[in-house]
């Protein structure tokens, strides 16, 4: 009841009409961000500090909590109909968005989309409201070994996005994980293959990786390809809108993307991305409909969108009960309470509730508002595809040169874009995948870094990477994921060999 | 390094060993790099340089594999979604969009930069109607320019030669 | 030569906002926004334009990487002579330059004083035996490797720290088991007793203390530290002090006039109740050292991490 009046009281905090319009502005400046490829929520909000000094904090934080929101609405646009990701969060939604995308379904791709960031937002809010506190208390649960675990875990989802030849998939794999190498290792002070260059000590930018793989590879494939050919797509046949069938495949895909991603957002080491690599392999295995993934099945939409977007509600939990900042966004976040001399964590619910249940509520209405901005967007940003593909494509090319230009003003990284971009393109050539790659350099390193945290904290004792319930287990579900589906199909076969009967599968 | 080789095979769908010995090429780059780092671990079996051996391993492995299955002419790829044959001229100047840049940034600044690579871009896609796109590339620029020095973060110069 | 005029031209001609007298500071910031030395930049501007200390304001170039080395080096080639051009530094470039083998150092810029300090501390999670400072030197003494000790990257200033507490605790300083955390995790890591110790900037730890999770046992700057309950570890008699401590220093080559000027300017700076409220929402410590004797601190500096990064085998 306690928090219910405390809710109450944030609502009549969040739905001033000040605060009303700082939550749109921030609704529309994350949509916008997420949409532009290489400039993120943290960038923004980082910039936006000085700015809002003079806003009442009430009303900053109000607007911030709609970027951070916002920025996983828009960058799902652009990943579904130009096979451009936005965000890291956005790579999984591309796989099958961008493929409904081109047989006309571009409509239906992004309401599941929208509609699954508002199902998951809300109930990633709705957690947060209720389960804070505990869910908080993850953070200390969770050790090296089993972070280790959780990534073993992730690293199985890249079987279901190997593509047509498991070599490919695994050169791709390899590629990604070669490339997180780069940099020093924070462990030892080593630099490692950075050939001399203080540009690459670092390691590569993962929005470099992300713009050039995609947005440039995508460019120079479909100049070289479909340069004299007409537009193939008509994105607007085969209806605007969910068809009943698709609501049916995607309510679910979007409850259990919002129970994936709640609780690993809210791990300090998790991120939006790795839920959204389980839920899409999730949703492979439940779906009825397995033999559509690759062509254009929504259940990989509706997935991974409402996994990132509980995700982003995660990130909240430790931030404003314990002031863990997870990722880097909520780092700036963090910062951006300090600059008002407040210091997040469970003294601040008492201090300054108005604050905190103020932004807490302003996360139901910015859902809210999200959503009745990106629903209408849909027909405007399917009907996007109607300007001339010279300019559609030109356009990626100038936002991609901000993006890549605007990190670090660095020449290193205009040369990576460029090399990379000619990689991506030749990947599409020969039909190597490119979510491994990406898969590869988000879990390589942290899959690396856990394992020797666990071996360091242990002195080289192997045994602690099975040693707590949690490694165990998760470990243990990887196996199955990895073992259980072959066994399947060999005695499906056996029993099909038997009966000499087609056994109805699917 | 495989640039190259792409640019000069405009029909190259049959036997891209040349792929399986990039990957290779870069295997070996990986295992000889390992080779150069110092193993500083105290108590840790695994040092700094055992992840990067295991990629150079797998990745020298997956080329030689890719290779020998390109030569028996495995590869197998089906370029379904093809409209049209492969355009090399397009590519190449798509791909002159994306490299300009290398040239341009430092000496000519963002917003001509921006210009030029749009206008390369459009010109690769079939717009002949250069002077609009050196105009929409140059107004994008410069209002990406102006948008992030607006925000505090600079992009160069606006135009550092001319002044 | 003639470029970089041209650029400064244009820069002042985009930015300057009319007044064609006033000629704004361009500050490098040798990293990305929103990190720690984006603040003590941008921060430190404003606070200059609130207190009407210097009103004709800054541009501002964020260029990070390799722990501020590239925007050193990229200071030193674009702004030399340039008695406008500013870059914000401090001890984790100390430590970039030695630690890279940068062919530019600090000794290339023209020093002018050191504003800001964050000191670190030691803490352990709440239920830890290690109650005192000589409790966590005694365990570090009697076996390195047992006492896991977390920390920001190897190599940096949490790093270092704990090299010169195994030396003088007199335990082989190439046995410590420094484990490297980034962001929020040490403090998940610490709480949940998953680590032995951990060392971060005092503030980082505050909020935890004061929750119970965790104990912070000392604090590495010369006093202690208000709102933190420990001692600092001079007084428990270890002569170990360091701190993440941030300055300016000038454009190569800038010339004596100008020098004098920004270090007039900072002292006014310095006296302004304006500034003593940045200090304080901002979290630092007044560190003020401008001048000679700043010069003098960063030779000292250096050779400290020279020293130290050898000993933990960073520095071959």
């Amino acid at each position: 009841m306690d928090i219910l009046n405390q809710l109450i009281g944030g609502f009549a905090v969040a739905l001033q009409p000040i605060n009303l319009f700082w939550a749109f502005v921030g609704c529309a400046l994350g949509t916008a961000v997420g949409v532009l490829p290489g400039i993120g929520p943290a960038l923004t909000i980082a910039l936006l500090m000085p700015v809002t000094a003079q806003v009442n904090p009430a009303s900053a934080f109000i607007m911030f909590a709609g970027i951070l929101y916002g920025a996983l609405y828009g960058g799902s646009t652009t990943s579904i109909l130009l096979n451009t990701p936005g965000e890291s969060g956005s790579v999984m939604t591309a796989l099958e968005g961008n493929r409904m995308a081109r047989t006309g379904r571009g409509a239906a791709a992004l309401a599941t989309a929208a509609i699954g960031s508002f199902v998951a937002g809300t109930v990633g809010t709705l957690a947060l409201t209720f389960l804070a506190p505990a869910i908080a208390e993850l953070a200390f649960v969770f050790g090296p070994e089993d972070y280790f675990a959780l990534m073993v875990l992730s690293f199985t989802s890249v079987a279901v996005v190997m593509g047509r030849s498991l070599l490919r998939g695994f050169a791709s794999l390899f590629f990604g994980l070669a490339l997180g190498t780069i940099g020093i290792d924070t462990q030892t002070g080593q630099t490692r293959m950075v050939f001399g260059m203080l540009e690459l000590l670092d390691g590569i930018s993962f929005t470099v990786v992300l713009v050039s793989l995609f947005a440039i590879g995508e460019t120079l494939y479909v100049a070289s390809r479909h340069s004299s050919a007409p537009a193939a797509i008509n994105p607007l046949s085969g209806g605007h809108w969910m068809t009943r069938q698709d609501w049916v495949r995607s309510w679910k895909p979007w409850l259990r993307g919002s129970v994936i991603g709640f609780p690993i957002g809210a791990l300090p080491a998790g991120g939006t991305e790795i839920p959204t690599f389980l839920s899409y392999a999730l949703e492979r295995r439940l779906s009825k409909h397995p033999e559509e993934f690759g062509q254009g099945a929504i259940e990989g939409v509706a997935g991974p969108e409402a996994a990132n977007n509980a995700a982003a509600a995660g990130i909240l939990v430790p931030l404003l009960t314990l002031g863990l900042p997870s990722t880097a966004t909520a780092a700036v976040l963090l910062a951006a309470f300090q600059n008002y001399g407040l210091q997040p964590g469970p003294m601040l619910f008492a201090t300054n509730p108005d604050l905190l249940w103020g932004l807490i509520a302003s996360l139901y209405i910015g859902n809210l508002i999200l959503l009745v901005l990106n629903l209408p967007l849909v027909g405007i940003w399917v009907r996007l595809l109607l300007i001339p593909r010279q300019y559609i494509y030109g356009g990626i090319v100038v936002f991609a040169l901000v993006g890549v230009w605007g990190l670090s003003t660095s020449w290193v990284d205009l040369a990576l874009m460029c090399g990379l971009g000619l990689i991506g393109y030749i990947a599409r050539v020969y039909d190597f995948p490119i979510a491994p790659v990406l898969i590869g350099l988000i879990l390589g390193p942290q899959a690396e870094i856990q394992l020797r945290r666990a071996l360091a904290v242990s002195q080289d004792d192997w045994s602690v990477l099975v040693g707590t319930p949690i490694s165990a287990s998760l470990l243990g579900i990887a196996a199955l994921v990895l073992i259980l589906p072959p066994l399947l199909a060999y005695r499906r076969r056996r029993a099909e060999l038997r009966s000499a009967e087609p056994v109805s599968a699917n | 390094m495989s640039g190259a080789e792409q640019a000069r095979r405009p029909e190259p769908r049959r036997r891209p060993w040349w792929l399986g010995l990039a990957l290779a090429v870069m295997g070996a780059l990986w295992l000889n790099g390992a080779r150069g780092i110092a193993s500083t671990t105290n108590y840790i079996g695994l040092g700094p340089a055992a992840i990067v051996l295991a990629v150079g391993l797998g990745l020298t492995i997956l080329g030689v594999l890719l290779m020998l299955q390109a030569l028996r002419g495995e590869f197998g790829t089906v370029d379904d979604e093809a409209e049209a044959p492969p355009s090399r001229r397009a590519f190449l100047f798509a791909l002159a969009g994306v490299a300009v840049p290398l040239l341009t940034m430092q000496s000519l600044g963002f917003p001509v930069t921006a210009m030029l690579a749009f206008a390369l871009v459009t010109h690769g896609f079939g717009s002949r109607r250069t002077i609009l796109d050196l105009a929409i590339g140059f107004v994008l620029g410069s209002a990406a320019w102006f948008g992030f020095s607006g925000l505090g973060i600079s992009l160069g110069g606006f135009l550092p030669l001319i002044g | 030569m003639l470029k970089r005029l041209t650029m400064a031209g244009v820069l002042t001609l985009a930015l300057g906002a009319g007044a064609v007298s006033a000629e704004p500071a361009k500050v490098m910031i040798p990293a990305n926004p929103g990190g720690g030395w984006d603040g003590a930049g941008r921060h430190t501007m404003a606070a200059f334009a609130q207190s009407k200390v210097f009103t004709d304001g800054a541009s501002f170039t964020n260029k990070g990487g390799a722990a501020g080395t590239i925007g050193l080096a990229e200071f030193v080639r674009t702004a030399k002579g340039d008695d406008n051009a500013l870059l914000v530094t401090g001890v984790i470039m100390v430590g970039g330059v030695i630690t890279n083998k940068t062919p530019v150092s600090l000794a290339d810029t023209t020093p002018l004083l050191r504003l800001t300090n964050e000191y670190n501390a030691i803490a352990v999670p709440a239920n830890s035996p290690i109650k005192t400072p000589q409790d966590f030197v005694a365990a570090l003494k009697a076996d390195p490797g047992a006492l896991s000790v977390g920390g920001g990257s190897a190599g940096g200033a949490d790093h270092v720290m704990l090299a010169l507490l195994a030396k003088h605790a007199g335990a082989p300083v190439a046995k410590i088991n420094f484990v490297s955390f980034s962001g929020g995790e040490i403090l998940a890591a610490l709480g949940g007793g998953k680590i032995k110790a951990a060392i971060s900037g005092a503030s980082e730890f505050r909020q935890f203390a004061e929750s119970g999770r965790i104990r912070i046992i000392a604090v590495s700057g010369p006093t202690r530290v208000d709102g933190i309950n420990a001692p600092t570890l001079k007084e428990a008699g270890i002569p170990v002090e360091i701190g993440n401590w941030r300055g300016f220093v000038g454009a190569p080559g800038m010339s004596d006039a100008a020098k004098k000027t920004w270090l007039d300017r900072f002292a006014k700076l310095h006296a302004t109740p304006a500034w003593k409220e940045t200090l304080k929402s901002q979290g630092w410590e007044d560190a003020y050292l401008p001048g000679d004797a700043f010069n003098a601190f960063l030779k000292e500096e250096n050779a400290n991490w020279t020293s130290a990064l050898k000993e933990v085998g960073i520095l071959k």
